[in-house]
């Protein structure tokens, strides 16, 4: 049957995936181990309670002719009462005695006993033995057996031996009747068992599958709905609290995701637009080449600013994407700062600004991406030389902190109001809205800083004072 | 010099043919995988560039084929994808260079030019254009045999248009190669330090060897 290994094994994942079926299972396999454990202990201690009262019972018949043996050694009407009579008249539980002398010959026997007993085995069986001994009789019946041997009289010579079996036939039906009604009672319970478990288990699990069934009517569209907890046992109340938090976050991210779309597509709109327009009215009558090469010019800007916009926007879909590695390697910071200083300091100095670095005499040194903490330094130090009227002046600088470096752009620059400092990060966002397209910035600039701090593992801080300018720190850690 | 552009988008390759022809290569043009796969082994080609989504063939299975049947001509990859990972693949599948659209002609150009130079590097180490002169090991430029005061990123910059002298370069090429800013943003700060330079370089003199070229990047050429 190996060929159909696989789906044997499919179809046994696929009940153990089943809470329900772990349920009943485990609920049928507790009550029939309860179940089996409490009939077999109870079935030992009958067992050795019946061999105690078989015991006493011999041991009871020895003592009474051990007292008449010693009292009344010649009493033989009250001995033979004793043996030969009282046993006979007995239906249940029979007893059978045998009196032999000191020289082994039979003295008195219960009529039957030598029918039932094959009684050279049973002197074989006892002889030397200090208790009762099990023995099969003539008919099948199980008997015990025990031998003593007992003084007569007073004299301490003489003794006598006293044979006594008692038939225990009977309790061993009523063990068997036993073990026969543990075994039946066994089979059911091995039935009912898991269907109750089952009844039991499907009943704990339908909150979840109602739950579930609200969960599966989620859509995009509907996200506004929530799992109302009441109604719910505790443990599921306290699950619909998280899925409902769950659900918040997925609401905030698409509505975030669709004003984004909406602001994309603006920001798209207005050089598509222009390059149409002004190709439209180029064309519409024929002019001079002069004329149509400041068309096709000013075309290729607008293609340009579309360019360097779908860059930036993929830059941050991509520093989005789980899959984004960044190429660690060891970065001297301050090294880097002076770097971007000289990029910039020609632009700092024909608009007046003077821009100077503060970096420390030991090197600070982390494993960073130099591209990307490049490009986030030179997004700040950008903004900065835009906001910075004549006069002004930026700084650069850099700290190692105990697991950290910081980074901080400060400028003179006119500051941003506090009601617009929150929203700095947000892509598409802008302080001056009017300016914004005349400046030739995507709008991005901050988000993408953002996204290199969070790539980084980092974060990303501003402060400002309106008309007295604005700083940016950028804290990494130094262990990737 | 040949070069065989595998490109489906028409007005792509339309646009890429024209340049590359002007620029004075001789170009043919194929619009789908196996037509270009055909041409490439074909004829006898110095450079191709090929584009990645294709019909019929994508750009992969195409430089797979030419390199296991012994073209080593260099390859310019288009691709419209520009993850890291693609990239390296890219360069894998034995492609010399990697072009993410959209591109500047002149970026493209220029990638041209250097991987058609590839094999026979120039070194020089003076260099001359009209009656400038640069000499690149002591770091001293004169134009009209008047010695020309320049900062250190200055003559990097002026080296670099120099020895690329006629080649469009991009402003993020230059931004690249002078202040090893690897990132295309606020590159109006190449244009800032352009005009400096130029104001050194061209404004004392008669005729001007640095020109812009508009939504391009800048040249260094005499035009007389």
């Amino acid at each position: 049957m190996f060929w159909n290994a696989n789906s044997d094994t499919a179809l046994q994942s696929r009940f153990w995936g089943s809470l329900a079926f772990r349920l009943t299972a485990g609920y049928a396999f507790a009550g029939l181990l309860l179940f089996f454990c409490a009939s077999a202990s109870l079935y030992l201690v009958l067992v050795t309670e019946l061999d105690r009262s078989t015991e006493l019972f011999l041991g009871d018949k020895l003592n009474v002719l051990r007292t008449m043996l010693r009292e009344r050694p010649d009493d033989w009407d009250a001995l033979r009462e004793e043996i030969e009579l009282e046993s006979a008249a007995r239906r249940y539980q029979q007893f059978y005695i045998r009196l032999l002398d000191d020289h082994g010959t039979p003295l008195l026997t219960t009529p039957g006993m030598e029918e039932s007993l094959d009684l050279a085995e049973v002197a074989r069986h006892t002889q030397g033995q200090g208790g009762p001994v099990l023995l099969k009789g003539r008919q099948g019946r199980s008997l015990r057996v025990t031998a003593a041997s007992i003084p007569v009289g007073s004299s301490l010579t003489k003794n006598d031996t006293i044979l006594v079996a008692v038939d225990i036939s009977q309790q061993e039906q009523l063990l068997a009747r036993y073990r026969q009604w543990f075994w039946t009672i066994l089979v059911a319970t091995f039935a009912i068992f898991p269907m109750v478990g089952y009844q039991v288990a499907r009943h704990g699990i339908r909150p979840l599958e109602e739950m579930a069934t609200t969960m599966q009517h989620i859509r995009s569209t509907n996200l506004r709905e929530r799992i109302l907890p009441e109604g719910y046992p505790s443990e599921l109340a306290s699950l619909a609290g998280p899925f409902n938090e769950m659900l918040d976050r997925l609401e905030e991210s698409f509505e975030r995701i669709s004003r984004f779309s909406a602001d994309i597509a603006h920001d798209l709109r207005t050089p598509v637009n222009n390059i149409r327009g002004e190709a439209e009215v180029a064309l519409a009558r024929a002019r001079t080449v002069e004329e149509y090469r400041d068309v096709l010019d000013s075309c290729l800007e607008e293609a340009v600013r579309l360019s360097d916009l779908i860059s930036d926007l993929l830059f941050l879909a991509r520093a989005e994407s789980p899959l984004t590695h960044l190429r660690r390697e060891s970065v001297d910071v301050g090294q880097l700062l002076c770097g971007v200083r000289d990029y910039y300091e020609v632009s700092a100095a024909e608009g007046g600004v003077t821009f100077s670095t503060a970096v420390p005499a030991q090197p600070v040194i982390a494993e960073l991406d130099r591209t990307l903490l490049q490009r986030a330094v030179g997004n700040l130090v950008s903004n900065a030389l835009t906001h910075t009227p004549a006069g002004g002046s930026i700084v650069l600088e850099t700290c190692a902190e105990p697991s950290a470096i910081r980074i901080a752009v400060s400028d003179t620059g006119v500051g941003i109001p506090p009601e617009a400092l929150p929203k700095v990060f947000d892509r598409f966002f802008r302080v001056d809205t009017s300016r914004s397209q005349a400046s030739g910035g995507t709008g991005l600039g901050l988000a993408i800083v953002q996204s290199i701090m969070l790539l980084h593992g980092g974060k990303v801080e501003i402060a400002s004072q309106p008309g007295r300018g604005t700083k940016v720190t950028l804290r990494m850690p130094t262990a990737a | 010099m040949k070069i065989l552009v595998i490109e489906d988008e028409i007005k792509t390759a339309k646009f890429l043919q024209k340049g590359l022809v002007e620029a004075g290569f001789v170009v043919d043009v194929a619009l789908d995988g196996l037509d270009g796969l055909h041409m490439a082994q074909e004829l006898e080609i110095d450079l191709l560039v090929l584009d990645i989504m294709l019909p019929g063939m994508d750009g992969w299975q195409i430089l797979t084929r030419l390199r296991k049947a012994g073209r080593n001509s260099p390859v310019l990859v288009l691709t419209a994808r520009d993850a890291v990972a693609e990239r390296v693949q890219g360069f894998e599948f034995g492609a010399d260079d990697y072009l993410v659209k959209p591109f500047a002609f002149s970026e493209l150009l220029a990638r041209v030019r250097s991987l058609l130079r590839r094999g026979s590097p120039r070194t020089q180490e003076i260099i001359r254009l009209a009656d400038l002169e640069i000499d690149v090991l002591r770091q001293r430029a004169t134009r009209a045999g008047r010695r020309l005061d320049l900062t250190a990123k200055e003559f990097l910059l002026l080296s670099l248009l120099a020895r690329r002298t006629g080649e469009v370069l991009s402003r993020t090429l230059i931004a690249e190669s002078v202040w090893d800013m690897n990132f295309d943003s606020d590159t109006n700060v190449v244009d800032v330090n352009v005009r400096r330079l130029r104001s050194k370089v061209d404004e004392p003199f008669p005729f001007k060897l640095i020109h812009t070229v508009r939504g391009a990047g800048y040249v260094l050429e005499c035009e007389q």
